[in-house]
């Protein structure tokens, strides 16, 4: 069915934040799923440095949440369908970059490990088709994942994005 | 016919105009040592049973985890799971058991 690119403009990552704590607003790049049955593939997750001065490691960590985000907001996120004739469903996915009180990232529903110098770097994980990370429903664990800095995380600015797919 | 490797996503990590992350910080998230300096351009698999992402260290001697039951690569930490128990469940089913109990709430 449709794909769709979340995408975060320039965002200031901070400190980073530790597992099961509401992540602070504007720090990060959620994806919540819009119906309870609703299924997403995510199939590459992205983020580039934007820091100006030297050195600013960055831990990224993508993962579901064991807390779903209240009152999601888009922030500084989008929300684009890749294919421009593409008919969009009558439901989407909630792309969000900030919440009334943000979610809180599971302990161990890891994903994906992104660390790079954002003075610079790049970083980039694509999937093989069959093999993407799969979301599903709008409640936690399956329906909301993010990509966040973790405690250690040297503030720097990143953009990136999620490219998934609605199934 | 699939093989092990047509599994395999990519990780790149590009470090060409930047100082990089030393070990300290990339090895503990699961980067092979030396990954954070240059371009590093290397395979990855999707764990079948919670679809953690592994980026595969060129290095590693020791046998990855590997599930007869689904055909698939593990992450180690559901390779060790799988070992003491036996069981296969992967996150596919999982979804499976979601949508069906939310299809009976429906009904």
């Amino acid at each position: 069915m449709a794909r769709y690119s979340a995408t975060t403009s320039p965002i200031t990552t901070g400190a980073g934040q530790a597992d099961t704590t509401a992540l602070t607003s504007n720090t990060y790049i959620g994806i919540l799923g819009g119906t309870s049955t609703m299924r997403l593939n995510i199939s590459e997750v992205y983020a580039g440095g934007e820091a100006t001065a030297a050195s600013a490691p960055q831990i990224l960590v993508f993962a579901r949440n064991s807390t779903i985000a209240t009152t999601p907001a888009a922030g500084g996120t989008r929300n684009a369908a890749t294919d421009a004739a593409s008919t969009a469903p009558g439901t989407l996915a909630t792309v969000y970059g900030s919440a009334a009180t943000g979610p809180q990232r599971s302990s161990t529903l890891h994903l994906l490990h992104l660390s790079f110098n954002a003075y610079g770097g790049i970083v980039r994980w694509q999937a093989r088709q069959g093999e993407e990370i799969s979301m599903v429903g709008n409640a936690a664990t399956g329906g909301d994942s993010t990509l966040s800095p973790y405690t250690g995380n040297t503030s720097g600015n990143i953009s990136a994005h999620v490219l998934y797919e609605l199934v | 016919m699939n093989s092990k490797r047509s599994h395999e996503g990519e990780f790149l990590l590009d470090h060409r105009n930047s100082p990089g992350i030393p070990d300290a910080v990339g090895i503990p998230w699961g980067l092979p040592p030396g990954a954070g300096r240059g371009l590093f351009e290397g395979p990855s698999y999707t764990c079948s049973h919670c679809q953690f992402i592994v980026v595969l260290n060129p290095k590693r001697n020791r046998e990855r985890a590997w599930c007869r039951g689904c055909d698939h690569y593990l992450c180690d930490s559901c390779g060790a799971e799988r070992a003491l128990t036996g069981k296969c469940k992967t996150y596919k089913q999982t979804i499976d058991e979601i949508l069906t109990a939310e299809s009976r709430r429906h009904t």
